[in-house]
């Protein structure tokens, strides 16, 4: 038995036990982080299923025969909410907006020899089938948004049950940005579009959180060191200081967001090379990958997220005494980072009602992975938002930090949990 | 003569805890003036205000005329504090460190090469000053950040237990380097210390401080006198109360 292990291990469980900045980050943030986590898992899954239930479904029959009439009643027999329209091709219903109108995400198409082929192969001649087209809008989704078309699968499937096995097939094909991808399965397309969902979510998170680390442990080491006492009563202007330490800050977390984009540039174009040449699937020629502007807006969206955390960092770490008591507090803010990044992966941001779209638009650090799945769209009016939003976080963080560097709160100022102590 | 600090009614509270409690004092222009006093009586606090790290919650404080609470950029380019604990930045080299310190004062860089050399001539720290500073003694680094704050010879140096916890020989030079430097720059020293042997030598005027309030203020000299003691530490005894 080693010597004096034991009155070692007791005083350290004690030291540890009694800082409430550990208790609270170590044990109580992730008793309550993987509880939301769940529910908001589990209410990504109701949404998505819900969604593909309650949703209108567009169905354009151009054969205007018996057999189409059966398939439309068999629609809205088992409970489906079906809009028809007649005679029109794909594209015409993107061209006019009757997706939109009818609230819709994804339509069939009944083309025109469905009710001849269906009749030859119920007569016998089983060489003939019959074709239903699928078509799913792509809204660059989260983990579950192939739902929808899983859903057209299955209900094809339990008709092909009713009347004779596998008469009736279906051809998937996926909208793009009003444009149709033929032969591109929306549940493949999203398959493939998981990595991107993933990897950009997971990477800005770590680059925030260790980000944060480094500005916190800057001015808490001048604390720890006692060397910030010296430097507050130089003639220089303590803006300044808090900028000099915020700028090279930003330098590294700059690097790091140049860094970022490259790397997922890369492996955007490495998702495109490993695809199967069968699939025809690549992402860049669907247009899934963002455009050089599309990447400007994206980095500068990482850019002012990183400001406004980092300025963030700086104020908690005021009200640290040191180093430890820094990284501690800055353990408080992960959850307001994890959540909406792990919340994003998994959810159709588009389909969220309106007040949880609102709780994760207020989170300044949601806009850079609304920005990575929207830019992809070619949506940029929400990514200018979302800069703009997150700017004005910044200045007015900016702002407390400057008055906090300003007076003497910045020696004074400590998180207090239980008896307020006092210095000479 | 100017009056280098005038202290009129000074308040700092702390929550419920009262940690100066309407102290008034001057400081002469060329002085060597010490607060002494037990540990929480209040010098530090008294330090820190004027030094513009604190504000005061009543009274006004005066450096070289300038008020510390509306002036403070301006009290700032003629005084340099010294903290009793300071540290110096440990992966920058003694030399680094300094000159890290002397560009806040000059942008020429000529004046802050001298300036720089002026302080290793004070801390004596030679060629040790190329070495990262986490390499240093305790009584090194005191040497390096005493040099730092007398280095832009300010009118008010600002020296918190300037000599607190080091062994014999470097607290005799670090003494040593106040004195001399006082007299041949006519720099205002305000010290603060709980070592009476180390006023006595220093200081031409002291002001015994307790539970946030001065008790008796004039020079080691003339205070021995009036309490008829040997020396300070009596002189303090009988002032509490405790002798």
């Amino acid at each position: 038995m080693l010597r004096g292990f034991g009155a070692i291990l007791v005083k350290e469980l004690k030291e540890l036990i009694r800082d409430p900045k550990i208790l609270i980050g170590m044990i109580v943030l992730p008793l309550l982080m993987f509880p939301v986590l769940g529910l908001v898992l589990g209410y990504a899954v109701e949404t998505a299923q819900e969604q593909a239930q309650q949703a209108t479904l567009l169905v354009v029959n151009n054969d205007g025969g018996n057999w189409s009439q059966t398939f439309i009643d068999y629609l809205n027999n088992i409970g489906l909410k079906i809009t028809v329209e007649n005679n029109l091709t794909p594209q015409q219903i993107i061209d006019q907006g009757l997706l939109i109108q009818n609230n819709s995400t994804q339509f069939i198409e009944i083309p025109s020899g469905f009710s001849n082929n269906m009749s030859q192969h119920t007569s016998g001649n089983f060489e003939v089938f019959a074709m239903i087209n699928s078509y799913g809008v792509f809204s660059g989704g989260g983990v579950f948004s192939d739902i929808g078309s899983s859903a057209i699968t299955s209900i094809i499937n339990s008709f092909n049950r009713i009347i004779a096995p596998n008469v009736l097939f279906t051809t998937q094909s996926t909208i793009i940005k009003g444009e149709i991808q033929e032969g591109i399965d929306p549940a493949t397309l999203s398959g493939l579009m998981i990595s991107q969902a993933l990897a950009l979510p997971i990477t800005i998170m770590i680059m925030l959180t260790y980000s944060m680390q480094i500005a916190a442990t800057s001015v808490a080491m001048e604390k720890e060191e006692k060397t910030l006492e010296t430097l507050l009563t130089m003639p220089v202007d303590r803006f300044a200081i808090l900028m000099g330490k915020l700028s090279s800050t930003i330098i590294v977390a700059g690097v790091a967001a140049i860094t970022v984009l490259i790397g997922y540039n890369f492996m955007l174009s490495s998702v495109t090379i490993g695809i199967p040449t069968q699939t025809s699937i690549d992402l860049v020629s669907l247009g899934l990958v963002p455009s050089p502007f599309g990447y400007i807006l994206l980095g500068i969206s990482l850019f002012i997220t990183l400001l406004s955390a980092l300025a963030l960092a700086v104020i908690m770490s005021a009200f640290a005494e040191d180093v430890r008591g820094a990284q501690s507090l800055i353990g408080y803010t992960y959850p307001i980072i994890f959540i909406p990044s792990l919340a994003l992966i998994y959810l159709d941001f588009n389909t969220l009602p309106i007040a949880l779209k609102a709780i994760l638009y207020a989170i300044p650090y949601s806009h850079p992975v609304i920005a990575s799945k929207v830019v992809v769209l070619g949506d940029y009016t929400t990514v200018i938002l979302g800069i703009i939003y997150v700017a004005a976080f910044t200045v007015v963080i900016m702002y407390i930090a400057s008055r906090l560097f300003a007076t003497e709160k910045i020696l004074t100022a400590k998180l207090r949990f239980k008896r307020k102590k006092t210095g000479n | 003569m100017s009056l280098a600090v005038n202290a009129e009614l000074v308040v700092k509270e702390f929550g419920s805890i009262r940690a100066l409690d309407g102290l008034s004092f001057q400081i002469k222009s060329g002085e060597i003036y010490g607060l002494i006093g037990p540990n929480g009586a209040g010098k530090t606090t008294m330090l820190r205000i004027i030094s513009t790290l604190l504000l005061p919650t009543s009274g006004i404080v005066k450096v070289f005329g300038q008020n510390v609470e509306k002036k403070a950029a301006e009290v700032r380019k003629v005084i340099t504090y010294l903290p009793e604990e300071a540290g110096a930045y440990r992966n920058l080299s003694g030399w680094e460190y300094l000159e890290f310190m002397a560009k806040f004062n000059t942008k020429n860089p000529e004046k802050t090469k001298q300036v720089i050399n002026e302080a290793a001539k004070i801390s004596g720290l030679n060629e040790r000053l190329k070495d990262r500073a986490k390499t240093y003694s305790k009584g090194m680094k005191r040497r390096l950040l005493v040099a730092r704050a007398l280095m832009t010879k300010p009118k008010l140096a600002i020296l918190d237990e300037p000599a607190s916890g080091l062994d014999v020989l470097h607290a005799y030079y670090v003494r040593e380097i106040i004195k001399n430097y006082v007299k041949s720059h006519n720099v205002t020293v305000l010290l603060s210390s709980h070592n009476m042997l180390e006023v006595e030598y220093l200081c031409n005027r002291i002001a015994l401080l307790n539970k946030g309030k001065i008790m008796v203020e004039g020079s080691p000299q003339s205070l021995k006198t009036k309490y008829e003691c040997e020396n300070l530490e009596e002189v303090f005894a009988k002032v509490v109360g405790y002798a």
